[in-house]
């Protein structure tokens, strides 16, 4: 029996890399979609049929993965052997996040907490923290596409690293982006 | 998941919760997080200069019961120990007072990491202010 492809990279025939041009790859998703679909292996042997049906829930999951960039990352990241869903390395240590960060982050934290009792000055310090993360979010989003960029030309393991670090940043953001807006809503 | 009785005591009671500050030669603050849950925890010790122990600590946490939990057993088990001492507190101990599970594991080396950032951000101090002594003389 044909083997499945090994990863997602290999089910769009492209090698491992961090920028993927989407409407190409969704053009490929169509056309793969359509190629390993399991009406047209209806009357096929049932091995057919399992391989069709194998490698189109494949193809799915890897659109899915392939069309957030942050999926993406994170795939990438643990196919060559980061792998730290939770955000801890093997010691078991939280990964770092600088200082700085962490003191707004507990400043918009206390902010949240005085918001939701009902302190209409907090408020007004949640929405400006909101503007002020929601850029910092961006910013981090245009330095990623820079790390994808510099690691699919050279290849270079540093680049990863790099890329891990930014996303557990954006991840604390994403969180806080996520509490502000409640709190506001 | 149920939280152990301990884990409820402190969540409900947390013990030292509160600031001090920062800019005391003799209080240390240690700040840490963790991004995936988007904890943060501020743990801070006072320092008797004289004697060396650790006379207050104070924490406060935002996070789920067992980072609240794991800090503010942190706390009480700072207050009346040398710095020294306090180094030697690690995060297994938390893990077997608060039973903790151990998908709950990383809350307790969050607030161990949340002391030594403490004790370092205090040595740093103590040792910046020798250095400023030195310079005036």
């Amino acid at each position: 029996m044909k083997s499945l492809p090994a990863d997602y990279f290999s089910v769009f025939g492209i090698s491992p890399q961090l920028a993927l041009d989407l409407p190409e790859l969704q053009r490929q998703f169509y056309v793969l979609s359509k190629q390993h679909h399991p009406d047209r292996f209806a009357r096929a042997s049932t091995e057919q049929q399992r391989y069709a049906l194998d490698f189109t829930s494949l193809l799915n999951d890897a659109w899915r993965v392939f069309r957030d960039p942050v999926a993406r990352a994170e795939y990438l990241l643990k196919l060559k052997g980061y792998d730290t869903p939770d955000g801890r390395s093997n010691d078991g240590r939280a990964s770092s996040v600088p200082t700085e960060l962490l003191e707004e982050v507990f400043e918009l934290n206390m902010a949240l907490e005085e918001a939701r009792d009902g302190d209409s000055n907090a408020k007004h310090q949640v929405a400006e923290a909101l503007k002020h993360f929601t850029a910092l979010r961006e910013s981090l989003d245009r330095e990623r596409d820079q790390i994808f960029a510099a690691y699919d030309s050279s290849k270079q393991e540093f680049h990863l690293d790099a890329l891990r670090s930014l996303l557990h940043r954006r991840r604390y953001i994403d969180n806080l982006v996520r509490d502000a807006q409640q709190a506001l809503s | 998941m149920a939280y152990s009785d301990k884990v409820l005591d402190h969540y409900n009671h947390p013990r030292n919760v509160g600031s001090m500050d920062k800019s005391d030669s003799a209080v240390g603050t240690g700040m840490v997080g963790a991004p995936e849950c988007g904890d943060v925890m501020k743990l801070q010790i006072k320092v008797n200069p004289l004697t060396g122990i650790i006379d207050d600590a104070k924490f406060k946490t935002f996070g789920c019961g067992s980072a609240i939990a794991s800090s503010s057993l942190a706390t009480e088990w700072l207050k009346g120990k040398t710095v020294d001492e306090a180094l030697t507190i690690k995060n297994t101990d938390i893990v077997n007072e608060l039973a903790l599970p151990p998908v709950k594991i990383h809350c307790s080396v969050l607030a161990e990491d949340a002391i030594k950032a403490a004790i370092s951000d205090y040595k740093i101090k103590q040792g910046a202010d020798v250095a400023a002594l030195a310079q005036a003389h």
